[in-house]
């Protein structure tokens, strides 16, 4: 089991060095082929070796009588950023939700079919939905702080789950870790309503990780932001997949082109049409209708 | 208003025409609105002049007051408005807090004269204190033995106050064990402290008892602070000596200036540390100082007022409303009658209906909001259950004073008229307006607070108590409290348990016979004699509407707190 994280995150490593290619950069062309190669070559074993945290398998989620997922099976590598995209209604944020059983909270929806996390299958009846989701954390598409201030926006999680010891120090890392500490470290008791919203929600990142989850979950956590904030929270989900699993849903194509390892690709209905890497989906894509969309002809 | 911004530059005809038809709306509404306030003003106006007869002074006696009283205080008043907004802040408040103060103290005397006499307050003082005392050493001692800390938790406090078994437990226990023919079975039982204490057969005067339980207590909370607050203790020290020297002096000066002893310690036990507390953060802020001025002028002016009032030989007016009004039951002549009693019992009133109307009523409606499922046949029925509560919020009163009767005097066999039946009907009646009040409150909680509080691992409970609730208190305490502004001005409920017209005495505890203020303006407003009709109702108004004031300030300074904290 060492020894493989620690291949799973030299593929990591490469990755960004191919995708940062793509800039002008006069020695990126050899580069650029060698990493394909290396695509080419530690693809395969490493999609069978890479941890994968979730499983899903043959996965369907009906809103009462609308079917939202249709038969949705796909495995999401440990410690990578995986991006969701597709058009809206197609359930993309419907099973983000489901991993951490969000979808509990709507009395409407119902699941059928299996999701694995950590080999063990969330929706049996022996799992607390609870305690799922302290180790699953969770950023949403606006930014949602409570109105309180910074730091007991912060220690909410700790709190609740009376882990308080310690609890300056554990504040400080997250939101140093969510590139926050040096914008409000002297003003930790101030409203966090006060912040702006790229602030807010790199609070909520910082939220999400006080209490260190395995995955991080975020429901289009940058459509919210202005193009600087969002930039800043791009960097952070790529720091941040060097410790955490990250699962993003997004709209925006290029976001996920340029933070994300794997992607998902849903379309209308609920289904999962292609499912890879990042570079063969928006380079390659085996399917005519994912090809279409990526390259605007639809959605 | 918005007539500016909607003109664009194309003005035709119909952007005209709803412009016009805008204004006429606005004029509509503030027309509507001014008659109302004027309409309620000019009620209470004529209410409050019965009630205090301003025009049975002479001339001269307005004419002194005018000129010793008004002018400086409203001269005063112009000036923060005009230059020094600090100092009217810091004048309200150094008004204000002796107010507050003596209103609680004349609360606490209520309470002492006539629901637990000072030695039953002292015993359980010390009993409590002596219980506190124990578990925080306990903790002291032994910080992590959990389990017994429970124990100790749930002994302590039995054990100091009640005994153990509890006197009444003992009771029933030994009624039923007699009824099954055994007998009294518990003979024995620990008797607690607060039992002890009572028996002691030479205890120190009331007045003592009173500056121990109470002025000591206070002052050294305020004392406390004061002294966090400078980093000296010895300052702290001083307001708490000063209080306690000042309060004893009571026992001498108390009867000098015509009330009791006990008078006395209460007054000032619960005026002076606040308002040196307050006095001292003035003056060390250096903040709005001349606001100090404010009350001595006040003082000076009614004192001085009073002293020329008299030189002169003016004639003071002949109010309705006064003190022997508020202190005296009421009586067949119109001169004697008070209305003492009657507050006395809305005020046990309110307590009982908060205690038993709050904690249900929000229960009810985090139940409805945050547990009850939507969907499903149990969804129907909670469905059905909502409607009935909007419903159960419209129906008549007398339709809650026939259910009062029904089910707390026949059913349970509740004393007939008394404290407790009467407020429990009242609180039926106000039990729905609070539950569909928290349930909007609780509604406006915007949902994706909780789905953030869910996603953090949160358990329900853990959001409704950390997320939830927080935010609904402003917006559920302003329901209560216009439920409770219902509450005491409700007759037909206490009509129907029988609570009598008028009573002598003041209730002594919940199940005694009791009054209320409506249920005595509306047998005054029988009486053959008009002064009952024309002068002792109009004061018993007043009376009332002051209390609902006071009560509804106080609400709104709690709610601006949940409110700024939040």
């Amino acid at each position: 089991m060492t020894d493989e994280p620690t291949r799973t995150d030299g593929g990591t490593d490469q990755q960004p060095t191919a995708e940062t290619a793509a800039s002008p950069d006069p020695s990126s062309e050899p580069l650029v082929d060698s990493s394909i190669d290396v695509e080419g070559r530690d693809d395969t074993p490493s999609m069978a070796t890479a941890r994968s945290v979730i499983e899903a398998k043959h996965l369907d989620v009906y809103y009462d009588d609308v079917q939202a997922l249709d038969d949705v099976s796909m495995e999401i590598p440990a410690k990578q950023v995986t991006a969701m995209i597709g058009p809206s209604g197609c359930g993309k944020s419907t099973f983000l939700r489901c991993i951490n059983r969000m979808n509990d909270l709507i009395d409407a929806a119902r699941v059928e079919g299996e999701l694995f996390f950590e080999g063990k299958n969330v929706y049996d009846p022996d799992v607390d939905p609870v305690a799922l989701r302290r180790q699953i954390g969770m950023v949403f598409q606006h930014p949602n702080p409570f109105p309180k201030s910074i730091y007991d926006n912060v220690a909410y999680g700790l709190r609740i789950q009376d882990d308080d010891d310690n609890l300056d120090e554990k504040v400080e890392t997250a939101l140093k870790r969510a590139a926050l500490w040096d914008e409000v470290s002297d003003q930790l008791d101030k409203s966090a309503l006060d912040l702006s919203g790229g602030q807010q929600q790199r609070l909520c990142i910082a939220r999400a990780i006080a209490v260190d989850p395995d995955v991080i979950l975020m429901d289009e956590p940058a459509s919210a932001l202005d193009p600087i904030a969002t930039s800043k929270i791009e960097d952070l989900i790529e720091e941040l997949a060097e410790d955490y699993t990250v699962v993003i849903v997004t709209h925006n194509m290029q976001q996920a082109a340029r933070i994300s390892d794997k992607t998902a690709v849903f379309l209308t209905g609920g289904e999962l049409v292609e499912f890879g890497d990042t570079e063969t989906i928006f380079e390659n894509p085996e399917s005519q209708r994912v090809e279409d969309y990526i390259t605007g002809k639809f959605g | 208003m918005a007539a500016p911004e909607q003109d664009t530059g194309f003005g035709t005809g119909t952007s005209g025409v709803s412009r016009i038809r805008g204004t006429a709306f606005e004029a509509v509404c503030l027309a509507a609105t001014s008659f109302a306030l004027v309409t309620v003003l000019v009620l209470l106006l004529f209410v409050a002049a019965d009630a205090f007869r301003p025009l049975s002074a002479d001339p001269g006696w307005h004419l002194v007051y005018f000129l010793t009283l008004v002018v400086p205080v409203l001269g005063l008043a112009v000036y923060y408005y005009r230059l020094d907004a600090p100092a009217g802040e810091v004048a309200y408040s150094t008004t204000g807090i002796p107010v507050v103060g003596l209103l609680v103290a004349g609360g606490m005397l209520v309470v002492i004269v006539e629901l637990i006499s000072v030695i039953e307050l002292f015993a359980l003082t010390l009993a409590t204190a002596v219980s506190a005392g124990v578990i925080v050493a306990h903790g002291r001692v032994r910080p992590q033995a959990a389990l017994e800390r429970l124990g100790v938790i749930v002994l302590a406090p039995t054990v100091a106050v009640f005994g153990l078994p509890p006197a009444e437990f003992n009771t029933v226990f030994n009624w039923l064990t007699t009824q099954l023919g055994l007998g009294p079975v518990l003979q024995t039982r620990i008797t607690s402290l607060r039992e002890l204490v009572m028996m002691v057969p030479v205890l120190p005067a009331d007045w003592l008892l009173l500056l121990i339980t109470l002025t000591v207590p206070v002052a050294g909370l305020f004392g406390l602070f004061m002294g966090r607050r400078r980093d000296s203790r010895r300052d702290g020290l001083a307001l708490l000596g000063g209080t306690v020297v000042l309060a004893a002096a009571g026992f001498v000066l108390g009867p000098l200036v015509g009330i009791g002893a006990e008078a006395w310690i209460l007054a000032t036990s619960f005026t002076v540390p606040p308002l040196a507390f307050y006095v001292e953060g003035v003056v060390r802020r250096e903040e709005g100082t001349a606001g100090l001025v404010f009350p001595v002028v006040a003082v000076v002016g009614v004192l001085l007022g009073a002293v020329l009032v008299r030189q002169l030989g003016f004639a003071a007016p002949d109010p309705w409303l006064d003190v022997g009004f508020l202190l005296s039951p009421t009586s067949r002549t119109p001169a004697d009658a008070g209305i003492y009693p009657a507050l006395v019992g809305s005020v046990m009133m309110m307590v009982v209906i908060i205690v038993a109307t709050f904690p249900v009523g929000v229960g009810a409606a985090i139940y409805l909001e945050e547990y009850a499922p939507s969907t499903g046949l149990v969804g129907k029925f909670v469905t059905l259950i909502e409607i009935n509560i909007g419903n159960l919020a419209g129906v008549p009163s007398v339709v809650y004073g026939l259910l009062a009767l029904a089910l707390f005097i026949r059913f349970i066999n509740m004393p007939t008229g008394s404290v407790i039946v009467g407020a429990l009907a009242v609180g039926l009646l106000i039990l729905p307006i609070v539950i569909i009040s928290a349930q909007e409150a609780i509604r406006a909680v915007p949902d994706s607070h909780r789905q953030a509080s869910y996603g953090m691992g949160a358990t329900k409970w853990q959001t409704t108590r950390n997320v939830v609730l927080p935010q609904a208190m402003p917006g559920i305490l302003t329901g209560t409290i216009l439920a409770l502004g219902r509450a005491i001005g409700e007759t037909a409920p206490l009509l129907m348990v029988g609570l009598a017209a008028s009573v002598r005495l003041a209730p002594n505890g919940f199940f005694d016979l009791g009054a209320a203020m409506p249920r005595q303006i509306f047998s005054w407003s029988t009486e053959l004699e008009p002064a009952f009709r024309h002068g002792v109702l109009a004061a018993g108004v007043v009376t009332l509407l002051a209390v609902l004031l006071l009560m509804n300030g106080t609400a709104i300074v709690i709610r601006n707190k949940y409110q700024r904290d939040s």
